[in-house]
């Protein structure tokens, strides 16, 4: 040990220089967030619960019953009973996420050719009951309020479609 | 009344005032122990009991009581409910020789005379020195009685620590006690009157210093809390407590911190003497009460700053360091002291 490191030690240079950083993180601002009283804003893109959007000129939902979603779901948690409408049009009669399955890949929305089924900004999804989880089309109905408005518009009467996708909707012309 | 029996009265109304007092304080300790552990590393601490969670410890210790106090099976039974206590009482019995305000003097409440200190004890540096040794008893106690290999260990290390910086510790004290002539706290406070640079820190440098590193020892706190060291001993000698003996454990630790604040003021920054003799006009309680407090934010600061030591690296500075330097600190102060007469 040199001269200089006894001087060093002597002096607590080392040890002063650590108090100086939790000194000035003492007295800056505190990065905790208080969760349940505060809460993050979610990312635009975050895979929370999904939804099922509406079109807003028919009030129906846009989903045509393809059955991408189901088959490109790697812990196949979508279940989808398809039917025909009167003005045959395809439509799910049943459509039912079982979210205790879900991993949250965002496949599903990544597929869907019409952007029926989204993924929304919901992320407090802990329930004591197991039946919470079985999502219904009612459900994921009503959950498209908490679609996110910056990637798709909110299901307002009169407003544009709002689906902004930046490539061109496939499987389109094979129907 | 007499002159004996208002000092009795008094006597009563300070032993059992000033552990009342302290007990108050070291709840609101833990609590800010916990609130600048998180200050201290940009988080928030204890916000939820009373404003800003300053009622936290209270909820900690409903909780602690309201826990199952769980005996090994195979451990000492006798020597294990016992070795709480023998932690926390030794700790008490040093605030009954520190004064807090003027000894001695005229009449000053109701007609007596009033000393602000509980013992006017001629070896209270012994008496301070004694029952820090004793304290260590009830850790070692706490380990062996347990049965437990992490609280043996957790045991014998704080035994093994303890001997390394109690000497050095006992050495530094030793160059205040020449200064003063004196092993009376009281007379040693008496000896730094005047302005703050009359007090024992200048003169007593390198011995505050050590006195300083060892107390940290003394109190096991981070950066020398081998005895429960976490990641290898679980919790050393706490590991098979649980409930309110494991927090009489944590609540002597912080009645220990307390104290020795108080007595680092005492020793070397003039105890309850006013840092400009102008200021005297503020009484001594509250002047040794803010030096005790700029200690224990210190003694916090240092703990939420510096890591663990290693225990060979503990035992090289408590004996390659510490130890030489208290010794050279005594024998230039016995130099310069019996030089000036």
């Amino acid at each position: 040990m040199g001269l200089v490191d006894i001087i060093k030690k002597g002096v607590f240079v080392d040890i002063l220089r650590g108090m100086s950083v939790t000194g000035t993180y003492f007295v800056e601002n505190k990065v905790t967030v208080e969760y349940p009283k505060e809460k993050l804003q979610t990312y635009p893109r975050f895979r929370g619960m999904h939804a099922l959007l509406t079109d807003p000129e028919t009030g129906d939902t846009k989903c045509v019953a393809c059955m991408l979603c189901a088959t490109i779901c790697p812990s196949r948690c979508i279940h989808i009973t398809g039917e025909v409408t009167p003005e045959g049009r395809s439509h799910p009669e049943s459509f039912n996420l079982d979210l205790a399955r879900c991993i949250f890949c965002g496949l599903c929305e990544e597929v869907c050719p019409v952007a029926a089924i989204v993924m929304t900004k919901v992320y407090e999804l802990a329930s004591f009951d197991k039946g919470d989880f079985w999502l219904t089309k009612e459900k994921l109905l009503a959950n498209q309020v908490n679609a996110h408005k910056e990637v798709f518009a909110a299901p307002a009467a009169g407003a544009p479609s709002g689906v902004t996708r930046d490539r061109p909707v496939a499987g389109e012309e094979e129907r | 009344m007499s002159d004996p029996v208002a000092q009795l009265i008094f006597l009563i109304v300070k032993a059992i005032l000033m552990p009342v007092l302290i007990i108050t304080f070291v709840a609101f300790v833990i609590y800010f122990e916990r609130k600048f552990a998180g200050f201290f590393a940009g988080r928030v601490g204890p916000t939820y009991l009373g404003p800003w969670g300053s009622l936290q410890s209270f909820g900690d210790i409903i909780k602690l009581l309201s826990k199952e106090d769980v005996t090994p099976l195979r451990a000492d039974k006798l020597v294990f409910k016992m070795a709480p206590y023998i932690a926390f009482i030794p700790v008490f019995a040093v605030i009954a020789v520190l004064p807090f305000g003027p000894v001695g003097g005229g009449p000053n409440l109701f007609g007596h005379r009033f000393d602000y200190v509980i013992a006017n004890f001629d070896a209270g540096v012994v008496l301070l020195l004694a029952m820090g040794a004793l304290s260590v008893y009830g850790v070692v106690l706490a380990g062996w009685s347990s049965n437990s290999n992490y609280s043996l260990l957790g045991g014998l290390r704080a035994g093994a620590q303890m001997i390394s910086y109690e000497l050095a510790m006992g050495f530094s004290v030793v160059g205040v006690v020449l200064m003063a002539g004196s092993l009376n706290f009281v007379d040693i406070v008496n000896g730094q009157a005047g302005n703050f640079w009359e007090w024992y820190f200048i003169p007593q440098v390198v011995g505050g210093l050590v006195f300083f590193i060892a107390s940290i020892a003394e109190l096991n706190r981070t950066p020398f809390d081998l005895a429960e060291a976490e990641q290898e001993l679980v919790a050393g000698h706490l590991t098979e407590y649980s409930g309110m003996r494991w927090g009489m454990f944590y609540f002597a630790e912080y009645v220990n911190l307390v104290v020795i604040s108080a007595i680092v003021s005492t020793l070397y920054f003039g105890g309850w003497r006013a840092p400009l003799t102008v200021l005297d006009f503020i009484p001594g309680p509250i002047w040794l009460f803010l030096k005790m407090i700029a200690f224990i934010f210190l003694y916090m600061w240092v703990r939420w700053t510096i890591i663990r030591y290693r225990y060979n690296q503990l035992m090289s500075i408590g004996w390659k360091v510490l130890l030489p330097l208290s010794l050279a600190n005594l024998v230039v102060t016995a130099i310069v002291v019996s030089l000036q007469g």
